[in-house]
């Protein structure tokens, strides 16, 4: 069999795709060489792409070439969170957290019962005799209050008031009243 | 710069809302340098020892009861005459929400009461009293006020201040402003 022979039924095959990695290798081998036929020069550039293909490896800066882009998405990633932080919305989110801040520490200082002053003593019977002072004048103003009212009532009741007469104007009584007011005063007499 | 606008901020605001209290602001806007007042202060904790302290169930009640017990006298004549206009004028300007309980003005004593409820749990009250010496008394209590309880205090009151003190008036020696 002469070799282009060879080479026609090799490509036969492959175009199949029915050929082994080394009729393969022969072929892509012939076809790089320089005694190519004039007849089969047109699939050279075929064998030729897969060549170089075959020959392709890795730089050796691949690596860090790809870390790099790695990294820098992932930059890209972050640029666009801190972007969709607009300038409005950073304010807001800022007051929001000191509002919040704040009302925190008031409702602390709530919870511990307003002693946000200085204890006077450290003795409890010292302080005794001032807590007892102030609820003492607290309750002898509550019973005077209590008195004061108890007479204002009485001296209410000392006053000769018809109260069967008030309690028996009634709303109409008071209309009737406004009405006759409004009219001119010849009307009235 | 922006950090340091944010922590004024923040300051500003936790101290605009904490100072609220009556008597500390009748202390920074009504006393005169001049005038001195006495401030004692009764906290939650010290109103705890003092009713673990006491053997009255009535008097132990109120103390457990309550958050704070503030007070404000003053013995200069003159002085407490200033004050009382100024403390009912505080009152009236600045605490507003507070409804006035009791307001006596008899010639042997002068006394308002005002008081807000916050909850069934805390209550706030300001007692601004003339006696009959003419002396200034402001108290301020805060926590569970039970006035029916606290208005019969009076006995067990006498009882407890004369054991503590063999029966003399406390004096008004401490927090001098």
């Amino acid at each position: 069999m002469k070799p282009t022979e060879e080479i026609n039924a090799l490509l036969v095959k492959y175009w199949k795709g029915e050929t082994s990695l080394e009729e393969e290798d022969s072929l892509t081998k012939y076809f790089t060489g320089r005694d190519v036929a004039d007849e089969l020069k047109p699939y050279t550039a075929l064998f030729q792409y897969r060549e170089n293909l075959r020959c392709a490896t890795l730089s050796d800066d691949f690596d860090r070439k790809l870390k790099k882009a790695i990294q820098q998405k992932k930059r890209e990633n972050d640029y666009i969170t801190i972007r969709i932080f607009v300038p409005a919305l950073r304010i807001a989110a800022s007051v929001a957290v000191a509002l919040s801040l704040s009302f925190g520490v008031y409702m602390m200082i709530g919870k511990n019962d307003k002693t946000y002053f200085a204890e006077t003593y450290s003795d409890p019977n010292a302080a005794m005799e001032h807590a007892t002072f102030a609820l003492d004048k607290l309750s002898e103003a509550l019973q005077k209050g209590e008195e004061a009212s108890i007479e204002s009532i009485q001296e209410l009741n000392k006053v000769d008031l018809d109260w069967k007469m008030l309690d028996s104007i009634t709303e109409s009584d008071i209309n009737y009243q406004k009405s006759t007011d409004s009219l001119p005063l010849e009307n009235n007499l | 710069m922006k950090k340091t606008a944010f922590i004024l901020f923040f300051l500003l605001s936790t101290v605009s809302l904490s100072a609220g209290d009556f008597v500390t602001q009748f202390l920074e806007k009504c006393i005169e340098e001049k005038k001195p007042v006495n401030n004692i202060n009764i906290g939650k904790s010290m109103l705890e020892k003092m009713a673990s302290n006491t053997d009255d169930e009535d008097l132990k009640k109120t103390f457990r009861n309550l958050n704070s017990i503030r007070i404000i006298t003053c013995d200069n004549i003159r002085d407490s005459r200033l004050y009382f206009k100024k403390a009912n004028n505080l009152a009236l300007e600045e605490f507003k929400d507070y409804q006035e309980l009791v307001s006596l003005n008899e010639k042997n004593a002068k006394i308002h009461i005002y008081f807000k409820q916050e909850s069934e749990k805390l209550q706030d009250l300001i007692f601004i009293g003339l006696d009959d010496e003419e002396k200034l008394s402001i108290i301020t209590i805060t926590g569970k006020i039970d006035f029916a309880s606290i208005s019969k205090l009076s006995d067990s009151l006498n009882k407890e201040m004369k054991i503590d003190n063999h029966g003399e008036t406390p004096s008004m020696d401490k927090g001098t402003k």
